[in-house]
């Protein structure tokens, strides 16, 4: 479980997150959606380590990312929006050295890697260098090493930009086959029709404050989810 | 026009932050003091060498000749500076697809990028130029038209070399664009132009001093050999406007054919350059295991070797250390004899007992004035979040870094080590001190490096030369390296002229440095976390 307690998070003056809190139980697909600006990727990046919060606490399986980081990060994998992966490499040697940070034994990263770049019909550039990739390419290649190591809580940021349609579904298909086996998918978007159908609880933020959180049948109850958003928005 | 100065605004305002560090809390030691402080001992020290070789000439009332020497020694820095500084600074630009999408002429980015680097040189030159000028008004008391002729010797000095480093880099990217490991060859490329430069500069010497014998002055050699210094100190000791203009002129047409000439073609050597070719091959890809620290350091090694301006700043001296063990060990015997002519006080035994001290001399300058590590956070650029993901503690990220580090520089130093260990025959403790002096001294340097760069990262440079010549954790490196190779001299020095055994000396040096290294390894501990998680991209 994530657990988000009284998270503060201050760029100077300005408070880009404020008092947030709310949880997300395990086995659940969790969309976390705002405007721009709102402070999505800034308590995203408070979550997997990037950034340092200014008060409260934020747990990982009951462990603490601030007093805990290494443990917490074993277990945990992230996608950012725009994937700045070493382009100096080879996509394969870019996967196997996001598996050795992780330890993953040769076993499961065979089994991983294999699947996944068959999944998203990678393989055959694998040998290539990412400096000679497009977006969605970099994209997929953050995907397979993110899910290489087989993480328990998955964080993306807007997940789905730059992937072709193939891979938007494909990625859907992962990220239910993980909830089935008990794992956390949390995941900013503003494509509201995907969260809308994917997803079975969600958080809304704006100006760095939580405004609705709950399950997506609550929030939006009779209307859709996007007439919600831009209700509460305005 | 209006696009033009808007444009140049913006990229300066950009790279031009070596002086504006971005701290958390805006304090005047880290905005101002520091900085100044820096500046001043530069200008300080180049004063200070200007006064010591003016004093010397005044008797012979050849005052202008210091300004020769400064103003040909800093067209050639510029040079060698401007040769592996020029292809990362015109073609490895990653604002190249916002730049070249806005409604300007394509002309006009080649001359932005060409006026940065002009300006950046220019700003260099004055650190160096403008003590010397000082100094040389201070002792000469010269006319007016002197410091007219030096407003313009400043602005214009730096454009002959910048234009033929801009030449060279273009060569070096179009040759090297064409080749699959584009890179390696771009480093080879521009390695063989800097040696190449370094070698006339060598010959060029002894032909000076050759000529010298039969001219009438040194004015006259320098005027033949490299008209911009010639026609500057023409102005300075026989002022006419004719010269001034022509000067100008000269300088002026220079820079504009040049773009003009460069422009025609910068747009098919730059997509070249940024071309990556893809052998598209069915190889089964390969899955393999290693252990973290072998993949960081893996992953650090093949950034600092494909990285054309890190490793030829870094890997130059490493170079011209082995080549100095190399040469000096082999041309040893003609050497001595030279010096035993000029010198006849000294005899050999004297000078070959010096050797261990003068290897230890030259061990702690290789090196204190190699820092690789102080670029190494910054090059990780906006993948630095990457690193903050992984489960593993930020120090022992920052330990491979300076483990990686510590590999590329002991391998050369050791090769070294083992020529001259070979040819002097050095007792056995001088061997194990030089030899721990090896490992020491290059981790000494990398940790200051990897502190300095920790405190004061640069993450948002357009261009790897922004961050690895350009950069304030660069600069301020530097500046401790020549710090403590200056300490490493005149203390040596003093010790060998007080009769302090060769030995004892490098073993007091020994055990200040493991002081050393160890409060930095105090230091670091303390502060890696902070500043690490500090690092925001």
């Amino acid at each position: 479980m994530i657990e988000i307690k009284n998270v503060t998070k201050k760029y100077g003056e300005t408070v880009a997150l404020d008092n947030v809190s709310f949880n997300v139980e395990d086995g659940v697909i969790f969309a976390f959606i705002g405007h721009n600006g709102a402070g999505k990727t800034t308590l995203i990046k408070s979550i997997v380590g990037i950034h340092d919060i200014d008060s409260g606490e934020i747990l990982i399986d009951g462990l603490s990312i601030k007093d805990n980081p290494v443990e917490c990060k074993k277990i945990m994998a992230f996608v950012p929006d725009n994937p700045e992966l070493y382009e100096h490499m080879k996509a394969i040697d870019f996967i196997n050295f996001i598996c050795d940070m992780y330890d993953v034994s040769y076993e499961t990263r065979e089994k991983n890697i294999t699947r996944y770049a068959k999944l998203f019909e990678i393989e055959k550039n694998l040998n290539d260098p990412i400096s000679s990739f497009s977006h969605g390419m970099k994209q997929k290649i953050a995907l397979i090493s993110a899910l290489a190591h087989d993480p328990k809580v998955l964080i993306m940021d807007e997940p789905f930009v730059g992937l072709d349609p193939k891979a938007v579904f494909d990625v859907k298909e992962v990220m239910n086959e993980m909830i089935k086996e008990g794992k956390i998918i949390f995941f900013s978007t503003h494509i509201l029709d995907v969260a809308e159908k994917l997803c079975s609880r969600v958080a809304i933020i704006k100006n760095g404050k939580i405004i609705k959180t709950g399950s997506m049948k609550d929030i939006k109850g009779d209307k859709s989810l996007e007439k919600v958003f831009l209700e509460l928005e305005g | 026009m209006n696009k033009i100065f808007s444009l140049i605004k913006v990229s300066l305002s950009h790279d031009m932050t070596i002086l504006n560090i971005k701290t958390k809390k805006k304090s005047f030691f880290s905005k101002i003091l520091l900085p100044l402080i820096i500046l001043l001992y530069i200008m300080f020290v180049f004063g200070f060498y200007a006064e010591r070789l003016i004093r010397v000439l005044k008797p012979v009332h050849l005052e202008f000749v210091m300004l020769t020497l400064f103003a040909l020694g800093m067209s050639i820095i510029t040079l060698i500076e401007g040769i592996y500084k020029s292809s990362s600074l015109l073609f490895n630009c990653k604002d190249d697809n916002l730049l070249l999408s806005l409604p300007i002429k394509r002309g006009t980015v080649l001359f932005i990028r060409i006026l940065k680097f002009y300006i950046f040189e220019l700003l260099y030159n004055s650190l160096f130029l403008l003590p010397a000028i000082g100094v040389y008004a201070y002792f000469v008391n010269p006319a007016w038209t002197f410091y007219l002729s030096s407003v313009l010797a400043l602005l214009f000095l730096p454009i002959v070399p910048i234009i033929l480093s801009c030449v060279i880099g273009f060569i070096v990217s179009y040759f090297s664009s064409r080749f699959k490991g584009k890179n390696v060859f771009e480093t080879i490329f521009t390695v063989l132009f800097l040696l190449l430069v370094i070698f006339i500069s060598y010959r060029m010497e002894g032909f000076v001093s050759n000529l010298a014998q039969k001219a009438m002055s040194l004015n006259d050699i320098i005027t033949r050999v490299y008209y911009p210094v010639g026609a500057y100190i023409s102005l300075i000791t026989s002022f006419k406007w004719t010269t001034l203009v022509l000067f100008t002129l000269i300088h002026l047409v220079i820079f504009a054919l040049t773009i003009f000439i460069l422009g025609r073609m910068y747009f098919r050597v730059n997509s070249g350059a940024k071309r990556v070719l893809i052998k598209h091959n069915n190889k089964k890809y390969l899955i393999k295991k290693s252990s973290q620290g072998k993949a960081l350091i893996k992953k650090e090694a093949k950034k600092f070797f494909l990285t054309p301006v890190f490793i030829t700043n870094a890997g130059f001296g490493l170079v011209l250390f082995l080549i100095a063990c190399v040469v000096g060990s082999l041309r040893f015997d003609s050497l001595i004899s030279t010096i035993l002519k000029e010198n006849p006080e000294f005899n050999s035994n004297i000078i070959k007992s010096i050797i261990p001290l003068i290897m230890f001399g030259l061990v702690s300058f290789t090196a204190f004035l190699t820092s690789i590590t102080s670029s190494m956070i910054s090059l990780e650029g906006k993948s630095f979040n990457l690193l903050k993901t992984f489960p593993i503690k930020p120090i022992k990220i920052i330990y491979y870094k300076i483990v990686t580090a510590l590999l590329i520089m002991v391998i050369p130093i050791l090769l070294g080590d083992i020529f001259i260990f070979i040819k002097f025959k050095f007792d056995i403790i001088s061997i194990v001190l030089i030899l721990i002096a090896s490992f020491l001294l290059p981790l000494v340097s990398e940790m200051i490096g990897i502190i300095i760069n920790l405190k004061y990262p640069k993450m948002d440079a357009t261009n790897d030369t922004e961050v690895v010549k350009q950069s304030m954790s660069s600069l301020v490196s530097t500046f401790i390296g020549l710090g403590l190779v200056a300490l490493v001299i005149v203390l040596g020095v003093i010790m060998a002229i007080h009769k302090v055994s060769y030995n004892l000396i490098m073993l007091l040096f020994i055990i200040f440095f493991a002081l050393v290294a160890g409060l930095l390894v105090l230091l670091l501990h303390k502060t890696c976390d902070k500043n690490f998680n500090d690092i925001m991209v």
